[in-house]
């Protein structure tokens, strides 16, 4: 029993359970959350369990030029706290983002994911996703841990019919390389 | 920064190094070329500004300011200028400039789209929403462009949101906003998804719910595609809004069931029971990973309907046997307890033992060892045993063991712990243990004795234990917020600065959960560690009025519409926040107490911090407790959770404890301006009128500390429990029963007597002089008193056994703030007396025959009290360093650990760790105080005539 919404300002004060105690990596301060809202609020989406417990939330955006065939979905942030794993969350949150993006008329949808994280590597990969290509050094180090590499992995739209979207760069890119 | 393209204009060539210099932080650099460049160009007027930006960014403000009034005042309508000043004086915090700025421009250049634009934004920002409506609305004018319209829409619907008067905005702003919507439906100029969502808005918030459904059933609700599921969404809500039940039944089936087209509606409870018992028999003959929903669905409605007294309950089966078969398909989730938790009042007492029994059959445990525990085979059956252990103590079942029983508890819980750690030997540092949960249920039962039996041993062993796990999953933030609660209750601050940092706490969180670190900080005498506390969360709230401003002209451009009121209020709610007030309020505490007449004057501090005692910006009938009271996990049964009650009593307790607080500083303030000689510039008339209009501020601010003073002896009278992972008391109950907020009180009390002698002069005094003789003698009495209640061993070794008294520190920190509030009337009284003393030696110089004449009562008297204040300081001085050598003198090594408890050699480690913090700490705390101390009692010796 889950009740998926949009995600409000006022989830920020709930987010105890899921954001920071998790150590989740990335360091987003509010602006980013708000710039997220303003633009493409309905890609912010959180799951809230029966007894009012945030359980995760998806938070991605729509970008990418439609000439040159890039306009997509991201993924920029899937997260579930720990007692809500193992429910199949995160690939509900991901379909609804997915069909968003189809909505949108996107041709794909991407994200980044540490090389590191076999978890989450593993989990796309269930979802349909496959390595596009990796970039180097995507993740600045912290915390006393080296920089690391991301793979950035995609999936095709209907859009794409002839799924050219997704054809592997054999080659690592840098992060002043992608868009 | 910005309008840097065109390479074509020369003067962009020529800012180019200036901009390039501001973009380095060369702020320098950035003047002097700025300098070079108006030597040969004088009308340039960007470079002015952008060398204004420099001396703003180097701290001249003044000198920046001043500069870019002098291209203000030219109403430039060069972009580059415009764009620079905006910049400027957004660094300066002074949005309304901008605004001016672009009022001229506008005039200037009527047809701008670009200055329209800029005007629109610049009163976005300051909120003036009347003027946003007409900016949006000339814009349009200008350029007709949809988006404009609706900036001017949205603006009236702001200004029916602002409005005082719900009438104004139910009769006017939002008819308004519908009349020009309608307008454009009419002409059929609609365009956007953003416009529709906007006219919803405004539907609903004038109550015309069927109309908003017809729009959104209409054509226009054709737009509204890019949220899933928005139409229905905006359906279902009108629907109940107008408690069209059927419809509402009848879409939620469609939305539940996504492959149905029209769905039956469902009218009587039978149904609805039946159509719960369906969805979990469809579910139950399912192939694929069972969802928890229809099960769920079924405990739920048992509930609702034994609410209403439905006997149609029984229809859907026994919630023991429901929960067991939950149980049973979900257990090996770790959500399996937080879902059952909710319904288990669905549950009689005395079936409690009878469903734990039961649960136990339903989990695969190994062969019974040579402890008498048997241990799951892997990860998914311990999951199942750790939800009947956390199910057992949501039942009280714990609870309800005797010291004996918990022990042996204890122990069975530890040894589940130790064993569960081999599942995680791959887990990275980042990822918690699976048995994490069965180290903190320990934890809870030690807690649980201590709280019953009061043997401090047991606090010591759970935080060994803590410390142990902590050891395995580093990254447990539950470990570490309990072991930082526990340190703040010990009194042991330096761990908790620590562990707070590793829990790398963000933005809100600050606010959330900032009360754990700011509530004992300063109240421990970690004054550095205190003021570093405040500052984390201070910055947070003060950059929050800044992030929130550009992101609300970002929804404009982007036409979120319905998101510009949500971020209002979430700035609303972190401005109105009560642990803003807090910090606010207790930084500036701490920085008099630890400064105030040590580094600087009092006056100038109060002049520094900006403080006007009259000035009172604490929103206290809107205070908002954004506080995660329930960070901490907790199993405890319903009747020893936190109730709302609590939440209430733990808000009214700290708001008038903040009241307390902010009385006293404004009260400081208002001592300090006492001291300030009135300024030649004034006229004989108003000096005479400033004296006594500070001094009526003073009686005002004395007599509502005095009711509020009485409130809170009510109050502490309560005596009001909270639950041990719940809200930590204020310091109020504390300041009251030390005498410190009396002592306080009396001492500027004593401030408005003194004043009173000023006017009046030596002599025709004498009654005056003896009643400020008399408090000086009762203020040395209620400071020895308060040093009394701090005397006693703050850490000792009994019978092999260490002992805490962390209370004492806490009144050593009351009575080192009531020292100095003293002190300072002390400083004012000196100011007071000393001219008078030297008039009077005047007056003896001339009369040379009355030289026989005594010296007035208040001056010996003030002598003999500055002696005696020296000596109480001296004392405890004493005190501190007779503390400091105690405790180094306690060898903690010396204790045996671990007898009869059934401790590890390595528990025992962990525990002795944690007991050192726990010494270092102390020490910390009464050097810095002594540190204080010390400083202060310097301070007096000027006192002296």
């Amino acid at each position: 029993m889950t009740t998926l919404r949009a995600f409000t300002c006022d989830d920020l004060f709930k987010f105890n359970n899921i954001q920071a105690f998790l150590n989740f990596l990335s360091q987003y301060g509010i602006p980013f959350y708000l710039q997220y809202l303003a633009h493409w609020p309905e890609y912010f989406i959180v799951a809230e369990a029966p007894g009012g417990e945030l359980m995760g939330y998806i938070m991605g955006k729509a970008e990418g030029s439609v000439a040159r065939e890039e306009w997509h979905g991201h993924v920029t942030a899937l997260s579930v706290a720990p007692e809500f794993r193992r429910l199949g969350l995160a690939a509900k949150l991901m379909e609804m983002l997915e069909e968003i993006s189809e909505r949108k008329g996107g041709f794909f949808v991407d994200l980044f994911v540490r090389v590191s994280n076999q978890v989450a590597v593993n989990m796309y990969k269930q979802l349909g996703y496959s390595v596009y290509r990796t970039v180097i050094e995507y993740y600045s180090a912290s915390n006393g841990e080296p920089d690391e590499d991301a793979y950035d992995m995609r999936k095709a739209l209907s859009r794409d019919t002839e799924r050219k979207s997704i054809i592997p760069i054999p080659h690592p890119v840098r992060p002043e390389d992608i868009e | 920064m910005a309008a840097r393209g065109h390479v074509q204009d020369p003067n962009d060539r020529r800012l180019r190094p200036i901009y390039d210099y501001l973009d380095n932080g060369n702020n320098k650099m950035a003047i002097q070329q700025a300098d070079k460049l108006l030597k040969k160009h004088k009308d340039l007027h960007c470079a002015k500004v952008l060398k204004a930006i420099g001396l703003q960014r180097t701290g001249k403000q003044d000198e920046a300011f001043s500069l870019a009034q002098e291209v203000a005042t030219l109403e430039p309508t060069d972009d580059n200028s415009l764009q620079a000043l905006t910049i400027l004086y957004r660094e300066m915090h002074r949005p309304e400039l901008v605004t001016k700025l672009y009022e001229a421009a506008v005039k200037k250049v009527p047809l701008s789209e670009e200055y329209h634009s800029h005007l629109f934004m610049a009163y976005a920002r300051v909120g003036e929403y009347k003027k946003m409506q007409q900016a949006g609305m000339a814009l349009y004018k200008t350029v007709p462009k949809n988006p404009y319209y609706f900036w001017s829409v949205m603006s009236l619907v702001m200004q029916a949101i602002s409005a005082q008067d719900e009438k104004l905005a139910q009769t006017m702003f939002l008819p308004l906003a519908e009349r020009m919507v309608e307008k454009m439906v009419k002409e059929e100029k609609i365009e956007a998804e953003a416009e529709v969502q906007l006219y919803f808005m405004i539907l609903e918030r004038l109550g015309k719910y069927v109309e908003a459904l017809d729009m959104v059933r209409g054509p226009l609700g054709e737009k509204l595609t890019s949220e899933l599921q928005s139409r229905e969404n905006k359906c279902m809500m009108m629907y109940q809004r107008l408690q069209l039940w059927p419809e509402c039944n009848a879409l939620s089936y469609k939305l539940l069931l996504k492959n149905c087209v029209e769905g039956p509606v469902h009218t009587t409870v039978a149904e609805a029971v039946k159509f719960v018992v369906d969805r979990m028999e469809e579910e139950d003959k399912k192939d694929s990973r069972p969802l928890r929903g229809p099960y769920m669905a079924c405990l739920e409605l048992i509930h609702r309907l034994r609410q209403r007294g439905c006997p149609d309950e029984e229809e859907l089966g026994d919630p023991l046997e429901l929960m067991l078969q939950f149980f049973g398909k979900f257990g090996d989730k770790p959500c399996c307890i937080t879902d059952l938790k909710i319904y288990l009042h669905l549950l009689p007492p005395e079936q409690h033992t009878q469903f734990e029994n039961r649960l136990g059959e339903l989990v695969p445990l190994g062969e019974v060892g040579e402890d008498g525990f048997g241990f799951p085979g892997d990860t998914k059956a311990l999951q199942r045993h750790l939800c009947v252990c956390q199910l057992s103590r949501v039942l009280g079942l714990q609870h309800t063991l005797d010291t004996e029983g918990k022990l042996c508890l204890i122990t069975e819980l530890k040894a589940h712990y130790h064993y569960g750690l081999q599942f995680g030997k791959s887990c990275l540092k980042t990822e918690l243990q699976f048995s994490d949960t069965y180290c903190l249920m320990v934890a809870h039962v030690y807690i649980d004795l201590w709280t019953e039996t009061g043997d401090e041993n047991m606090l010591w062993q759970c935080l060994g234990v803590l410390e142990e796990g902590l050891s395995y999953s580093p990254s447990n933030a539950q470990f570490k917020l309990l072991l930082l609660l526990l340190f703040c209750r010990l009194g042991a601050f330096q761990p908790v600065v620590d562990l707070y940092s590793s829990l790398d706490a963000k933005h809100v969180q600050h606010d959330t959960i900032g009360y754990l670190l700011t509530r004992y900080a300063g109240s421990l005498g970690q004054f550095a560690a205190a003021s570093q506390s405040y500052n984390f969360s201070l910055r947070f709230f003060h950059s929050n009025q800044k992030d929130t401003s550009e992101y609300i002209i970002q929804a404009y451009k982007y036409g979120a519409f319905e998101k510009i009121p949500e971020f209002i209020a979430f700035r609303t709610r972190l401005n109105q926040s009560l642990h803003f007030a807090q910090v606010r309020t207790e930084r500036m505490l701490l920085d008099l107490y630890t400064e105030a007449d040590i580094t600087s004057s009092l006056e100038e501090s109060v002049k520094a911090m900006g403080l006007c005692p009259e000035e009172d910006d604490i929103p206290w009938d809107n205070m908002r407790d954004n506080r995660d009271l329930t960070v901490l996990f907790s199993w405890d049964p319903k009747d020893r959770e936190l109730t709302e009650e609590h939440r209430r009593l733990s808000l009214e307790e700290e708001s008038v404890w903040l009241k307390v607080r902010s009385l006293t500083l404004r009260l400081l303030a208002s001592l300090a301006l006492l001291g300030h000689a009135p300024s030649k510039r004034n006229s004989d008339k108003t000096n005479e009128n400033g004296v006594s209009a500070k001094s009526s501020t003073l009686q005002t601010l004395l007599s509502q500390l005095d009711l509020t003073l009485q409130t809170a002896a009510q109050i502490t009278e309560k005596q009001t429990q909270y639950p041990f992972l719940g809200p930590p008391s204020s310091r109020l109950a504390s300041a009251l029963s030390s005498g410190s907020c009396h002592c306080q009180a009396s001492a500027l009390q004593l401030s408005l007597t003194l004043q009173e002698l000023e006017t009046t002069g030596l002599d025709d005094s004498s009654e005056l002089q003896t009643q400020i003789c008399n408090s000086f003698k009762s203020l040395i009495v209620q400071l020895q008193e308060l040093l009394s209640r701090c005397k006693g061993d703050v850490l000792e070794m009994k019978d092999s056994r260490l002992m805490t008294q962390p209370s004492l520190l806490e009144t050593l920190v009351f009575f080192v703030e009531t020292v100095c509030v003293v002190l300072w009337v002390a400083s004012y009284s000196a100011s007071v007396l000393r001219p008078l003393k030297s008039s009077l030696q005047k007056k003896k110089k001339k009369k040379t025959k009355d030289s026989s004449t005594a010296m007035p009562v208040v001056l010996s008297g003030f002598q003999e009290w500055t002696g005696s204040l020296q000596g109480i300081v001296t004392q405890a001085l004493d005190h501190v360093k007779g503390q400091e050598a105690s405790l180094t003198a306690l060898k903690l090594a010396a204790l045996t650990l671990g007898v009869g408890h059934a401790q590890t050699q390595e528990e025992c480690g962990f525990t002795r760790a944690a007991m050192d913090k726990v010494q270092t700490s102390y020490l910390g705390s009464l050097q810095e105080l002594g540190d204080l101390l010390r400083k202060r009692a310097d301070s007096l010796k000027s006192l002296k005539f």
